[in-house]
């Protein structure tokens, strides 16, 4: 069965057939050669189950807010701001673009839309300052992944869904390694121009009236963030509750920047419809492959297959985090989540690793895939926002960021309490 | 013609995602005000039963939308090495593989349906809604994907068929890259 599920998911994927369609095909599969029940007859009942929900519908919610914020214009103002606060540093410039894709993480839940919206309003910049390209625009590709780790992530809203642990949990595991990846990059961007001073650009020192001025235009992405987070981790509301007040909160943020208007607003609502049925294809055919696959006794014959091949659980996660890097450079993001999160997680489980550790372990890999060619969603983002140059360039500059990442998956596996230190705490 | 069927289902689906979009907007309001009354000691009660059906619906109905903005993932990385040709009989196989299976999907959802229809089954909770008052719907945007799917396969094998395959590509094509979120 393991065999037929890994060659039947590569070959199906690489025919281009959609993922979510693939894996619903393999669940008919599983059904059809390795159940003596007919599993296919519960179809209906889970694909009701699975998107009659009240947990779910905190994606559309998300995507909402941030749909509303990166078109509000509050980009600009925010990358301005931080310019005054962390452009001191060598490099100048890039570290804005680091800081403002962190602050446009801890509010949008996507990557790619984190990415873009600083590769937007930051590219120009770089031209107008003559700035090296390749680090600039490996920064904002390696700062807007920060977008599915921070929270709110919906990519840790499909995990938990999937895998069944706290989604309040894993949004508060994933701030501690969150942070320090936007700290790590900053710290990497400095050592590299205090080496080699031509990859970044000249220091920008404002006097101290400018940065307290620029202050305000923090004020109100801060605020959101800490009503969303500050809300789910005291247990005040849902992630579903907490969403809606975030919604309410972007469209409020929207209206005083003067952002708002129904051109932007239909957008905003035709583009949150598209993502959501996006995720959800995915979501509900992963959640009917999890289902076939746990009746048809997948648990039981990876038991055996772990056992036959005679690792210690350490070197079989080690297999594993090599296996998402591999499988990191061919597919994306949530679709690289979602297909392996039936098979691999019960296994990861099953070793005794936390469940909750695993997802953010999970997160990082997966944040690896978005910026290594050749198939990395944020190169591409990014290099859509430039005027020319070549793609190598933003993959070159995009390294040392991948090197970072690298040294956090190391981190956690040998200090699990990056990440499972504040979900306890909050016990 | 087959290019002016693909135009009015992209112009309908986008009427249709906007209206979704409208009705997850009014459910994120009434959840807040919800987080509001509960604050000053009253509830709408029921909040999060409704937000479940509301997000069933739609995902019903947004996958259409998603499906003709090309939104729906695919690995297109052995797509991207054969020629325009290649790569058209590759999006017809795939799109017919999605109508096919989503055809099924659907079927499967007429059982849930049925039995609800036959039992006259209300929700087991305090709202006790009547479950066909939110499976109808939630049915009918399973069918509605459905037929949006066939509908596009055939337009598309039409234009295939023509050797239009620049229109057929920007039909049923793999995702542009940078509209790709998360």
């Amino acid at each position: 069965m393991i065999t037929f599920v890994t060659v039947g998911l590569l070959g199906l994927l690489s025919l281009s057939i959609p993922v979510g369609i693939v894996l619903f095909l393999l669940g008919f599969g599983i059904d059809t050669f390795f159940s003596s029940f007919p599993l296919s007859k519960g179809l209906g009942r889970l694909v009701w189950s699975s998107s009659n929900s009240s947990t779910l519908i905190a994606i559309p919610f998300f995507v909402l807010l941030g749909e509303v914020l990166v078109r509000s214009g509050l980009a600009a103002r925010t990358y301005a701001a931080l310019d005054r606060w962390v452009s001191w540093l060598p490099g100048g410039l890039v570290h804005a673009n680091i800081a403002t894709a962190t602050m446009f993480s801890a509010t949008s839940g996507s990557s790619v839309a984190t990415a873009a919206t600083v590769a937007t309003v930051a590219m120009p910049q770089a031209e107008k300052l003559g700035y090296d390209q390749k680090l600039f625009s490996g920064a904002i590709a390696a700062g807007g992944t920060l977008g599915i780790m921070i929270p709110p992530s919906i990519n840790l809203i499909v995990y938990g869904f999937l895998t069944q642990t706290s989604i309040p949990q894993l949004f508060v595991a994933g701030l501690l390694p969150g942070i320090a990846l936007a700290v790590s990059f900053v710290l990497a961007t400095a050592m590299i121009c205090a080496v080699r001073p031509d990859l970044g650009g000249d220091r920008r020192i404002f006097p101290f009236s400018e940065m307290m001025r620029a202050l305000v235009d923090l004020v109100p992405i801060i605020l959101l963030f800490t009503v969303i987070i500050g809300a789910i981790y005291k247990g005040w509301a849902t992630p579903t509750e907490a969403a809606s007040v975030g919604v309410g909160g972007a469209i409020l943020i929207a209206a005083l920047f003067g952002g708002i208007n129904v051109r932007m607003i239909t957008e905003a609502l035709a583009g949150t419809v598209k993502i959501t049925a996006m995720i959800m294809l995915v979501v509900i055919g992963a959640s009917f492959l999890n289902f076939t696959l746990s009746a048809a006794g997948m648990g039981q014959e990876l038991r055996f297959f772990l056992e036959g091949l005679g690792l210690s659980p350490l070197w079989t996660l080690l297999v594993i985090v090599v296996m998402y890097v591999v499988l990191g450079f061919f597919i994306e993001t949530l679709s690289l989540m979602v297909v392996t999160i039936p098979i691999v997680v019960p296994l990861v489980v099953n070793l005794g690793y936390d469940p909750i550790w695993f997802g953010i372990l999970m997160i990082v890999l997966i944040e690896m895939a978005l910026i290594t060619p050749p198939v990395g969603l944020n190169l591409y983002v990014v290099q859509g926002a430039r005027k020319g140059g070549k793609m190598s360039e933003v993959m070159l500059g995009s390294i040392p960021f991948v090197l970072v990442m690298t040294l956090m998956v190391i981190a956690l596996i040998i200090f699990p309490d990056i990440a499972l230190y504040l979900p306890r705490a909050l016990q | 013609m087959a290019q002016q069927t693909l135009s009015m289902l992209r112009r309908v689906n986008r009427i249709v995602a906007v209206l979704i979009g409208i009705l997850l907007l009014i459910c994120a309001g009434s959840v807040l005000l919800d987080i509001v009354l509960r604050k000053m000691g009253s509830s709408f009660g029921g909040t999060d039963e409704i937000t479940g059906y509301v997000m069933a619906i739609s995902t019903a109905w947004g996958m259409g939308y998603a499906m003709l903005e090309l939104a729906h993932v695919r690995i297109d990385f052995l797509r991207g090495q054969v020629n325009r040709v290649g790569r058209s009989l590759m999006d017809l196989l795939a799109m017919l593989v999605l109508s096919a299976t989503v055809s099924v999907i659907a079927i499967r959802c007429w059982s849930v349906l049925e039995t609800t229809l036959a039992n006259g089954s209300r929700a087991n909770t305090p709202l006790e809604t009547p479950l066909a008052l939110v499976q109808i719907p939630w049915f009918a945007g399973w069918i509605w994907f459905a037929t949006m799917a066939w509908v596009t396969f055939l337009a598309a094998l039409a234009l295939v068929y023509q050797g239009r395959f620049e229109q057929s590509e920007a039909a049923i094509g793999a995702f542009a890259e940078q509209d790709a979120a998360l």
